[in-house]
């Protein structure tokens, strides 16, 4: 498999197993770096980005802040108690 | 048109640039459709004489003009409407009820957003939906304004054109981060919107949530003498160069660029941005000692004529100027006017002021503060001065790359939901400094004591130091 199919695989196994469906984007490199140490903040954004066109992840924000999580996984609109902005 | 020399690029973009007449949405009997008499008859659908109490207030009131609205979608009709023509009526339902309640019925949050984009488009869902069907959804978008906000009337009405379609015809010009804001669409009209405002105004989506948010400039050398540096271009080029970070969300939170050509901060991205950039000089300020002269003899009326129509009295350059210059490095000795500049801290009051007798020096370029925020998680927070200087030169590669370091760094040392001014008050200003690679300065320090103790290594002391542990102890025993 080439690099970009191992990113993606590490993301899907972080983001289907977890405890929490959706999560922030650095939660995610830190999964993704579990299996692949050296992988950089920009190769992962490049992946996931392309999954989120692909619409296999989706995004949730509040305004304020974005998560990340597999499409269909959870809840998909969130009531947060978070604070915007 | 254009400026000498720009002739050609003006007629390019003239010719691209859609005129109304060509993408207008309404005619002008469908925008003007209402007498004040009408007006005046108009109720909304539901009870609204709790907020209706608003409108007898001295100001403008909002409920007042949604009202407008209201009769004006109502007269539409919904054949002409992308979006429920009652959306406003069930806005202010939904006022009303949390005024009786004390309660909010928005959901904080949601999936929405268009294609290949992470941010830009705000997700709001009301809980009372069986009541209030029309704003079931209320969705902001926002929409990346142009630099120092310029627009062809044209343009605004295109703009607005397309709220009115595709949203509940209100908008914000502009939300606080800069951005034109749509209120109010529903998730199926979101593609046809981006797909709009794209085509047929050439504007893209700006940011929100974990991304770079829209970035925002002063008007500058548009308009303003002041302006050390192009700030339109600049904001501009920096708006092209992190696309990525503007539209695929990575960060810990937001984070805002704001551009000021001066530091009079007509952006406030002193206070507003995680990475301000404040215009200024490093050479002395300009003084026309003939034109000080005609200030004096009230020849040349001082702040523009602002101080006219009371009894402001005569212009007194010792107390107007002299006197309330903050570090006071000016003299006046009734014929000259003398400046230690090496003391000025460009405040600009004297400048404002007198703006025909002293102006901004030549040796032009930028400061870049970090770390300006809202309260979150720390307390409210201005920016931090930590680059002093910089020249500021097309293509900006020195600005592009040091943004590239602060990117980097944050994304792998920032905790999430941290603005960087936290991230960089929890590892320290020194830390920041040696990511960034630029010296501790003495410009960097505010005031004693309010700035943590910068520790020198070994290695930046000219000449190291050499401590024997074991003499010392000798000295202070344990
Ligand atoms: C307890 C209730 C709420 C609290 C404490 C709260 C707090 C905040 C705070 C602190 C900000 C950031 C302000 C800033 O950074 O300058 C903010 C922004 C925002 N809030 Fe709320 N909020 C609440 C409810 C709501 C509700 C009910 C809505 C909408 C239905 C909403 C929509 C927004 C939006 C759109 C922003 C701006 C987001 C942005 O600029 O990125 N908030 N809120
Ligand atoms: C009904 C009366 C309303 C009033 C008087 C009102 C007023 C305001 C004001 C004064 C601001 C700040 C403008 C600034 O940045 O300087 C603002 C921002 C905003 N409002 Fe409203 N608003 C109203 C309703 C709503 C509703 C119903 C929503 C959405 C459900 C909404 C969404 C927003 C958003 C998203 C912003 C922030 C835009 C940004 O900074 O990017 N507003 N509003
Ligand atoms: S910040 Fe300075 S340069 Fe920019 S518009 Fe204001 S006064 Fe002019
Ligand atoms: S800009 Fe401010 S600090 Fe500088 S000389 Fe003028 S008044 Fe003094």
């Amino acid at each position: 498999m080439g690099r970009d199919e191992d990113i993606r695989q590490a993301i899907i196994d972080y983001a289907s197993k977890g405890a929490k469906s959706k999560f922030y984007f650095k939660d995610m490199l830190t999964g993704v770096k579990k299996t692949i140490p050296d992988a950089g903040a920009s190769e992962v954004k490049k992946v996931a980005s392309a999954m989120v066109s692909e619409e296999v992840m989706e995004l949730l924000s509040t305004g304020s802040s974005t998560m990340y999580g597999l499409k269909g996984r959870g809840i998909s609109v969130e009531k947060s108690g978070d604070a915007g902005g | 048109m254009g400026a000498p020399g720009q002739e050609k690029l003006w007629d390019k973009e003239e010719k691209e640039h859609k005129k109304y007449d060509d993408i207008r949405i309404f005619t002008d009997e469908q925008l003007k459709n209402y007498t004040d008499d009408e007006l005046k008859n108009f109720k909304v659908k539901h009870d609204i004489s709790m907020i209706e109490q608003l409108e007898s207030g001295p100001w403008p009131s909002f409920v007042s003009d949604i009202k407008r609205e209201a009769l004006h979608r109502h007269k539409l009709g919904q054949d002409n409407l992308m979006i429920p023509a009652d959306i406003c009526d069930d806005l202010l339902g939904i006022v009303e009820l949390s005024y009786k309640e004390g309660e909010t019925h928005w959901k904080h949050g949601g999936i929405v957003g268009v294609l290949g984009y992470g941010g830009g488009i705000v997700g709001r869902y009301n809980d009372q939906q069986a009541q209030f069907p029309n704003i079931a959804h209320f969705h902001t978008i926002r929409v990346n304004q142009p630099s120092a906000k310029f627009y062809t009337t044209d343009w605004l009405r295109g703009f607005c054109d397309i709220a009115e379609y595709r949203g509940s015809g209100l908008t914000n010009l502009h939300g606080s981060t800069g951005d034109l804001v749509i209120l109010g669409s529903f998730s199926d009209q979101l593609e046809p919107i981006f797909f709009d405002l794209t085509h047929d105004l050439g504007v893209d989506i700006g940011g929100s949530g974990g991304n770079l948010r829209t970035p925002s400039d002063c008007i500058g050398k548009a308009r303003c003498e002041f302006a050390c540096y192009d700030t339109m271009d600049l904001c501009y080029e920096m708006t092209m160069e992190f696309q990525d970070e503007l539209h695929r969300p990575a960060f810990p939170y937001k984070f805002k660029f704001k551009f000021d050509g001066c530091p009079n901060g007509c952006t406030a991205s002193i206070a507003r941005s995680d990475m301000a950039y404040i215009g200024t000089w490093k050479d002395d300020i300009r003084i026309n000692q003939d034109a000080v002269q005609e200030y004096v003899a009230g020849k040349i009326p001082v702040d523009g004529g602002a101080f006219a129509g009371r009894d402001w009295g005569k212009f007194d350059i010792q107390s107007e100027i002299i006197d309330l210059c903050p570090t006071k490095c000016m003299k006046w000795d009734g014929k000259k006017l003398s400046i230690n500049n090496a003391e000025c801290n460009r405040c600009m009051h004297c400048i404002d002021a007198m703006p025909e007798a002293l102006r901004v020096g030549k040796d032009q370029g930028l400061s870049i503060l970090f770390g300006a925020k809202a309260p979150i998680l720390e307390g409210a927070q201005m920016g931090c001065l930590t680059i002093p200087f910089m020249y500021v030169n097309k293509p900006y590669d020195s600005q592009k790359n040091l943004v590239r370091k602060v990117f980097d760094w944050w994304i792998e040392e920032g905790k999430n939901r941290e603005r960087i001014g936290e991230t960089i008050q929890r590892v320290s200003l020194k830390t920041f400094c040696e990511v960034l690679g630029i010296p501790p300065m003495p410009q960097m320090v505010k005031e004693p004591r309010s700035n943590p103790y910068v520790f020198f290594k070994e290695s930046e002391v000219p000449g190291g130091w050499d401590r024997d542990i074991n003499a010392y102890r000798t000295r202070h025993p344990r």
